[in-house]
């Protein structure tokens, strides 16, 4: 009964219907990489609601940010491992 | 001079002699007394007006004093007020319509007040309270002592004389031809047919077993007004009210909005002397029963069928009304004090809810589940959050976390005042209950009484944010729930420097997991750092075996809060936001879901869960067969929705829409908030209403669409465990049927990715 903004989901979608004709004129393969940036902003929508930003959208694009980093700090990981991995390989080899 | 020790029944107020008071004696008797019991409103405004108000009052033909005075408000301190003292509280709700309507500038204070809340403001008194009175020879009461308190875990219970009376056949969906009544070891069915018979048998009946509470099944909405009206045809009155002198009290029906929903509140039949209770008009009688309702009187003072009847937000202002009037602060008619304004960066700051964290989706193992104990309440308690003490005006105050506004720590106010009691009732009887075998025969009634004071206490917070609560503030509503998300996220900090992994975090309760942690002991550490860290009461809800946090319907990889299933270590299964717990899901699929469950809880862990699944599969197979070949019978496929719409106003023909065309021909029609019962049926149209078809062809029925609420109900529960979507089971893909074209498209190419 208190709230009368809006909730962090309903902005989420009002701004993803706002983009909804760029995401029209995508390819279908760009248009499936748009979802997927919205996905990410989807799954920290708690810790923007927490934010109270006047402008959500900064923090979605920050959302889709993190996301992303997240992966690129897992592949380096990744990398790193299978890098190490060869090495070994590569040494045993030469023996 | 006579003494008599019973129970308080009811109290009501009488047209020429205060008000009279029912008391279940000792002895066995019902005996009817009377009290003086003069009742004061006050008026505050422009001194002119007043006057006014003064001269209209001294010209009433009831005697009433009047005085200059001053009272404390709430907010506003000491107040000059006019104060009016009517000898006879009956007459106050009359004469006060009429004032409202002459003086509206005035503000009015303490006007409209049942009559039982200001009695057990003064004496003390509550709904079966244990008293001692001392009455003249005229029966009039000269002394009352209230024995025994509300808040007493224990306490001696009144022996309440019951009479159940019920029809054979719901009535709405067909005509009853009988009423079952039942009264100690008396059983007897009266045909409705023999009209005039069945008056005289049930009038024999209330006078022999003259119950205190007559409980019924339908009673407010049919069985009772077609008794009233038999009455009236033969002129035969039957003893409804113990008081011969009092009047049947009848209250319309209505509907109305609360919480983005429309309620339907049936007509309701309130006696004098007797407490008539209707099972299916009371507000969570299927959580509470009858013990829940007693208690609910209990707590708030409200009369017994009153209490049965209200919200339980009604319960709580009327707590907030006896605690205001016990330390003689003023009650406003309406509520004065409006919003302070607020640049729009302030509102987005400070107008949000609880913190919610998405659940990790999928299956997890050995997770814990800690809640804190009445979150929104325990603060109010803890920090002080009332009207009066919370806003940005008030110097020698603390900053709420996170918000500008200010909370004045020292004098309890008025809301911590009226929740403290009732916080520390409900934690001792969670307490007992804990240590408690299920098969202790206080079990039930102590299980009961804390589901009442649950909603009591989770509707508090609401009101503190309603526009039309007497004692409501958004400062306060809103520090509420800015203490809320601090002390969460600070429970959040301590869990994760311990170790912990947070898998999803929802307003008041917080699912966490940690490696070889499976034991309540292994999380007493953590809530004990917790405890220390915010000064609330946080407690382990249980360890789950395993729990299945559910993604979006829409889209697969965005996690929704609040949905989930699990099997707690002692075998109990929870359900959140599933279709079990839907109200819209027919019983058929709905036990069909709650078997897989129960095949599930047995096993312990994710192995033995895939192994469980043959034994699944084979049940599915059974219920698809079952659908498939109509066995199935079609009061199992019943789908109840809430009536949100008039018939007009529909604008396609949804199955609502042709269930209550169907009822309109049958010269049923439905209120809004009511529930139509439909089944959904082949072509047009799409849905008959149950209630209205008395020739329902099992061959209509849309047997497609049921398989698909089938397949996605089994598809809840099986997803999270097999990892696959089940398009296995029915060979068709399954899309998001009910979506418009356009997320349709979307969701085709997640697949297809």
């Amino acid at each position: 009964m208190g709230n009368v903004t809006p909730t962090i989901t309903d902005i989420l979608h009002a701004e993803e219907a706002n983009l909804a004709k760029f995401r029209r004129a995508l390819r279908r393969e760009d248009q499936i990489v748009f979802d997927d940036l919205f996905t990410a902003a989807y799954k920290y929508r708690a810790a923007a609601a927490y934010a109270g930003h006047l402008l959500p959208f900064e923090t979605f694009l920050l959302s889709m940010q993190i996301e992303d980093h997240k992966e690129l700090m897992r592949l380096r990981e990744e990398v790193k491992t299978l890098r190490e991995q060869l090495k070994q390989v590569l040494s045993k080899q030469d023996e | 001079m006579n003494n008599f020790t019973g129970w308080l029944l009811d109290v009501y107020p009488h047209p020429e002699r205060g008000v009279v008071l029912w008391l279940i004696c000792d002895d066995g008797q019902r005996r009817c007394l009377r009290q003086d019991f003069p009742v004061t409103f006050f008026a505050a405004g422009p001194s002119r007006r007043l006057r006014d108000l003064w001269k209209f009052l001294q010209n009433q033909l009831i005697r009433i004093e009047l005085a200059r005075t001053e009272r404390n408000d709430l907010i506003n301190g000491a107040t000059v007020v006019l104060a009016a003292t009517l000898d006879l509280p009956f007459w106050l709700p009359e004469l006060f319509q009429t004032v409202t309507n002459l003086f509206p500038d005035l503000l009015f204070y303490d006007a409209d007040l049942h009559v039982t809340l200001r009695h057990a403001a003064e004496h003390g008194t509550f709904p079966l309270a244990r008293c001692h009175v001392t009455v003249d020879e005229h029966d009039v009461i000269q002394e009352i002592n209230v024995l025994d308190s509300k808040w007493d875990i224990d306490y001696e219970a009144a022996p309440l004389k019951i009479l159940t009376l019920e029809t054979d056949t719901d009535p709405f969906h067909k005509e009853p031809e009988k009423i079952l009544v039942r009264a100690k070891r008396d059983r007897s069915t009266l045909d409705l047919k023999k009209e005039e018979a069945t008056l005289a048998f049930l009038g024999y009946l209330l006078n022999r077993h003259d119950p205190d509470l007559i409980l019924t099944a339908h009673g407010d909405t049919y069985l009772l007004p077609l008794l009233l009206n038999l009455s009236y045809k033969y002129n035969r009155p039957l003893p409804w009210n113990r008081d011969p002198s009092e009047e049947i009290r009848q209250k319309k029906e209505r509907s109305y909005h609360a919480y983005n929903q429309i309620i339907y509140r049936g007509n309701q039949i309130h006696l004098a002397g007797r407490v008539h209770i209707d099972i299916h008009n009371t507000v969570m009688y299927g959580d509470y029963g009858i013990d829940g309702v007693l208690e609910m009187a209990r707590v708030t003072s409200l009369p017994i069928q009153t209490a049965a009847r209200v919200s339980p937000g009604t319960g709580i202002s009327a707590m907030q009304i006896v605690t205001a009037l016990e330390n003689e602060i003023l009650v406003p008619f309406r509520k004065e004090q409006v919003e302070t304004p607020k640049t729009t960066s302030e509102l987005f700051r400070d107008d949000m809810g609880g913190t919610v964290f998405d659940p990790i989706v999928g299956l997890h193992e050995d997770v814990g589940e800690i809640d804190f104990f009445s979150m929104y309440p325990s603060i109010m308690v803890r920090f002080n959050i009332s009207p009066e003490t919370v806003g940005s005006e008030i110097k020698t105050a603390e900053a709420v976390a996170g918000l500008r506004s200010v909370v004045k720590r020292a004098d309890l106010g008025l809301i911590p005042k009226t929740l403290a009691p009732l916080l520390e009732k409900r934690f001792a009887l969670k307490q007992i209950l804990s240590n408690m075998n299920v098969l202790d025969c206080r079990y039930k009634d102590y299980k009961a009484r804390t589901a009442a004071h649950k909603w009591l206490l989770v509707t508090c917070f609401g009101y503190l944010g309603y526009k039309n609560a007497r004692f409501g503030r958004i400062e306060a509503h809103e520090a509420v729930t800015a203490f809320g998300r601090e002390v969460m996220l600070i429970a959040k900090e301590a869990a994760e420097e311990m170790g912990f992994r947070v898998l999803h975090i929802y307003v008041d309760g917080m699912w966490v997991q940690k490696l070889s942690c499976n034991n309540k002991e292994d999380f007493q550490p953590l809530l004990a750092e917790i405890e220390k860290r915010t000064g609330l009461t946080i407690a382990l809800d249980g360890v789950y075996k395993w729990v299945a946090f559910l993604p979006s319907r829409q889209n697969k990889k965005i996690a929704v809060s609040n949905r989930y299933f699990g099997v707690f270590q002692n075998g109990e299964i929870k359900t959140r936001g599933i279709e079990t717990r839907r109200h819209d899901t027919p019983a058929f699929i709905r036990d069909t879901q709650i078997e897989i469950l129960d095949m599930l809880a047995k096993a312990s862990n994710r192995d033995a869960l895939k192994d469980c699944l043959p034994e699944v599969r084979e049940v599915i197979r059974k219920k698809q067969n079952d659908l498939r070949f109509g066995l199935v019978p079609p009061e199992k496929l019943i789908v109840r929705q809430t009536v949100s719409k008039n018939l007009n106003d529909y604008r396609a023909p949804v199955p609502a829409f042709s269930a209550l065309q169907d009822l309109e021909r049958a010269g049923k029609t439905l209120r809004l908030g009511q529930t139509v019962r439909l089944i959904y049926t082949r072509g047009l149209p799409r849905a008959r209403a149950w209630d209205a078809v008395t020739d329902f062809d099992s061959r209509t029925v849309n047997l497609p669409r049921y398989r698909r609420l089938l397949d996605r109900a089994i598809d809840t529960v099986l997803q999270p465990i097999t990892g696959e979507d089940t398009f296995w089971l029915t060979g068709v893909k399954q899309l998001a049927y009910d979506l418009p074209p356009s997320m349709v498209c979307i969701s085709v190419m997640a697949q297809t990715k």
